[in-house]
């Protein structure tokens, strides 16, 4: 058994202490099965968002790519979920580590499958497709669900720099008689419209006041799946009306949208889009590499608690929760009941977790453009015992972002990095839970490796504008 | 060799495949012996050979499949030029290189890579070799007074080794320059330095200007504007531009201004996976016609087939044969 303390936050010592009391008198009286304490790997504290989808004690088994069980398994502990509670929780937690099968406590609501494919995600596809809905029941906008009560993409003086490089980069194209007749710039994932509309009130400004005229000549293209999202952001941007135009796009292939404008975009910004694209997980122990599968699930417990809150007869929840992602609130003809029920749904909602082995690396699902050995070259820079994010969908939207960028443009990205693998070492966060959206920390090294292949280098600078953020904003370089 | 109407060439490079990446790259961490690339690079050579044969190209390269990239195998090979050989850690990027004295002249051994390739194929066989400005832009500076002396200077020593590529049977030899695009105000210089590249050199010069192909994208954009009326200038019997990608909108420089030598027109895209039909290339050189007569108008991809998937980049050399044959036909050529 190893036992792997990956970070003890302040004040949980003795519940880590507690933990490995509980654990290791169980392990004495025989009640962890013998045949899987060599591999038996034990976590803590497993990293999460404070809302998340995982039970306090997870077990995780693991099979091979035929479904047969094998050696390894995992506890991963959440040190934050139970004040010393252990001796209570892992007995029965510990039960059913041996068993491949259904755990009876647990109502699933899909079949194992990798994270990326998830019922969690049609549940983040159903927010912004309702967003309007889900904030009328809450009260609060969803930026408000931010850590920091607000999104950092807007804020002013973060904006002022961004203006400020855009705009010299400008000049300097302008002097060399580089600059193009049309300065495409681009945001993807609009949010409310308020970084966008600060970021060209600011532009607008600056170039009035160096009189350098590159305002008439801009064309700021907002793009994003959700409508409404949409309509919010041409709301916002109403004083810009004449040089601003908004699209529809899956960020997944924005160049699927926008191909003639190949190698046009001067500027393309995003912000908190790529931790909510959907992304797998990796594990290497051992050397041998395994994927994550999960199924949703939803406790006994808070079945029966939401069956009757929603007067759904208790036999009948899994199939409401598959035409909730499918319809949306109206699954309950009265819309409010309706988003009630998918907030209840929403807060219960687990994921169990199973690893796959794979045989060889090339069966990792890579996202296009990269192959094995940039999986290869990746694992050489992590650590052993390591597991990590696939950001399958943000490495897919900035490959097809790349090819947009004029020879002189950048595509400049806010969000939640890992920047390098190393970095797994300390600990593994996310998927979690924000608002009614899945929010998930993005693999850096990642896009380092699509970046190289497509030419350009990346560069991570912490968000500095607001104490305490984690954000980074990543900027590429064209490669030399 | 009798030369053809709209007679068709590659630019230099052909599809590099994954293995021989992955194989230069073990060479460049010592990971594989020089005597098992070298075999590798022979292996590649003559299938990028046969393909281009197979796709009934006139004009046919060795892929460039030795090189590592446009400056790497010059730099390396510049007498004079003092190599950091532990300074790049993936084959395509540059070597850290610097001329710190006068560069003394010496053989490049160019002469053995054309003699390879002229052995292995029927066609024409063309040699590229990089061209000083675009060398002087990532061969660092310490001895000459100024970049168009340092330029000058190679110009200087590469014009015997154009001149042994001649007597080694060499008919086309082509010059690149993508480097002007992105410091027009060089061109004038640039100029003088192709010149003396191929001062005395008896073989039909090529010089071909693009907007880069570094990683499969352009470095720059702009209009071919910027070099004229500089280019006019040019010792070179055909200016070789990509079009295919850009648009045709440049042609009508010829018209302008009347250049003393021929056009080599880009007409197949080589950064997108999109097969042009033969049928477009057919009608981007009917256009061209237009502007430039068939005797004075040669068929081209925009620039190197490097980043291309092989099979793409063979599909669309039988385009641009294809192409060109249907408007040979109506020219009667």
């Amino acid at each position: 058994m190893i036992l792997h303390v990956n970070t003890v936050q302040k004040g949980s010592a003795a519940r880590a202490r507690d933990f490995v009391e509980a654990l290791m008198e169980l392990v004495e009286g025989g009640q962890v099965d013998a045949a899987l304490l060599p591999s038996l790997r034990v976590q803590l504290d497993w990293i999460q968002y404070r809302t998340n989808f995982r039970e306090p004690i997870v077990l995780r088994r693991a099979i091979d790519m035929d479904g047969s069980p094998l050696g390894l398994a995992e506890i991963a502990v959440d040190l934050r979920q139970s004040d010393r509670g252990w001796r209570a929780l892992l007995p029965a937690s510990l039960g059913t580590l041996g068993i491949a099968g259904d755990d009876p406590e647990r109502r699933y609501l899909e079949g194992f499958t990798p994270l990326r494919a998830g019922l969690l995600w049609s549940f983040n596809r159903l927010f912004w497709q309702r967003l309007d809905d889900w904030e009328a029941a809450t009260g609060r906008h969803f930026e408000q669900a931010l850590p920091a009560g607000q999104s950092d993409a807007n804020h002013a003086e973060a904006i002022a720099d961004s203006v400020a490089e855009f705009w010299t980069m400008l000049a300097d194209m302008d002097k060399r008689g580089h600059l193009p007749a049309e300065i495409f710039a681009l945001e993807i994932g609009v949010g409310s419209g308020v970084r966008a509309a600060r970021w060209l009130d600011r532009f607008r400004a600056l170039d009035d006041e160096r009189s350098t005229r590159f305002y008439p000549r801009l064309r700021f293209l907002l793009g994003d799946y959700s409508i409404p999202t949409l309509d919010r952001a041409m709301a916002a941007v109403a004083g810009h009306r004449d040089i601003v135009s908004v699209m529809a796009m899956d960020a997944l292939n924005p160049f699927k949208t926008l191909s003639f404008l190949r190698y046009k975009l001067l500027y393309v910004h995003l912000t908190n889009v790529y931790d909510n694209l959907p992304a797998d997980e990796l594990v290497r122990r051992d050397g041998r590499l395994w994927l994550v599968e999960a199924r949703a699930y939803l406790p006994r417990a808070e079945t029966a608690r939401i069956a009757a809150a929603h007067d759904v007869p208790a036999d009948d929840v899994v199939r409401t929760v598959e035409k909730l992602v499918e319809i949306g609130p109206d699954v309950l003809r009265d819309r409010a009941r309706g988003i009630a029920l998918w907030r209840d749904v929403w807060a219960a909602l687990r994921l169990e977790e199973r690893l796959v082995r794979l045989d060889d690396v090339a069966q990792a699902p890579l996202p296009p453009g990269l192959d094995r050995h940039h999986l290869d070259d990746l694992l050489e820079t992590a650590p052993q015992d390591v597991r990590f994010h696939l950001s399958r969908g943000a490495a897919e939207s900035f490959g097809n972002t790349l090819p947009l960028l004029h020879p002189r443009g950048y595509l400049q990205v806010q969000d939640i990095f890992v920047t390098s693998m190393d970095e797994y070492r300390q600990g593994f966060r996310g998927p979690g839970k924000l608002d009614g959206s899945v929010v998930n920390w993005v693999n850096g090294a990642l896009l380092r490796a699509v970046a190289a292949r497509a030419g350009y280098d990346v560069h991570f600078t912490p968000f500095r504008y607001r104490t305490g953020s984690r954000t980074s904003i990543l900027y590429t370089t064209q490669r030399d | 060799m009798e030369r053809v109407m709209l007679e068709t060439a590659v630019v230099g490079s052909y599809s590099m495949p994954a293995w021989l990446e992955r194989a230069k790259n073990d060479f460049l961490l010592r990971r594989l012996s020089r005597h098992d690339l070298d075999e590798m690079h022979d292996a590649a050579v003559k299938a990028a050979i046969k393909d281009q044969e197979v796709a009934g190209v006139d004009v046919v390269s060795d892929g460039e499949l030795r090189r590592d990239n446009m400056i790497d195998y010059f730099a390396t090979r510049l007498p004079g030029v003092d190599v950091d050989y532990r300074s790049k850690k993936f084959y395509y990027d540059y070597y850290d290189a610097v001329a710190r004295r006068k560069l003394p002249i010496a053989p490049l051994g160019l002469v053995d890579d054309f003699r390879f390739l002229a052995r292995f194929t029927a066609r024409r066989p063309k040699v590229s070799v990089t061209g000083p400005h675009s060398l002087v832009k990532r061969i660092r500076n310490e001895h000459y007074p100024s970049e168009d002396a340092f330029a000058l200077d190679i110009a200087r020593l590469m014009n015997l080794e154009l001149k042994e590529l001649v007597r080694a049977g060499a008919t086309d030899i082509q010059v690149d320059e993508p480097y002007y695009s992105g410091f027009p105000e060089d061109v004038a210089w640039g100029v003088k330095a192709v010149n003396a590249l191929v001062d005395g050199v008896a073989a039909r010069i090529i010089l071909h200007v693009c907007y880069g192909n570094r990683y499969g994208k352009p470095s720059w954009e702009g209009s071919y504007r910027y070099l004229f009326p500089a280019i006019l200038g040019a010792r070179i019997d055909v200016l070789m531009l990509e079009f295919a990608r850009r648009g045709p909108d440049d042609v009508a420089l010829f018209r302008e201004f009347a250049p003393p030598f021929a056009l080599g027109l880009g007409v197949v895209d080589v950064k997108t996976h999109d097969v042009e039909p033969p049928a477009m290339v057919a009608e981007r050189i009917r256009q061209a016609l237009a502007v430039v007569p068939a005797a004075r108008l040669s068929v081209n991809p925009d620039c190197g087939l490097l980043h291309l998937p092989r099979d793409l980049a063979f599909a669309k050399l039988e385009a641009m044969v294809e192409g060109a044959s249907q408007v040979r036909r109506e020219v009667g050529g």
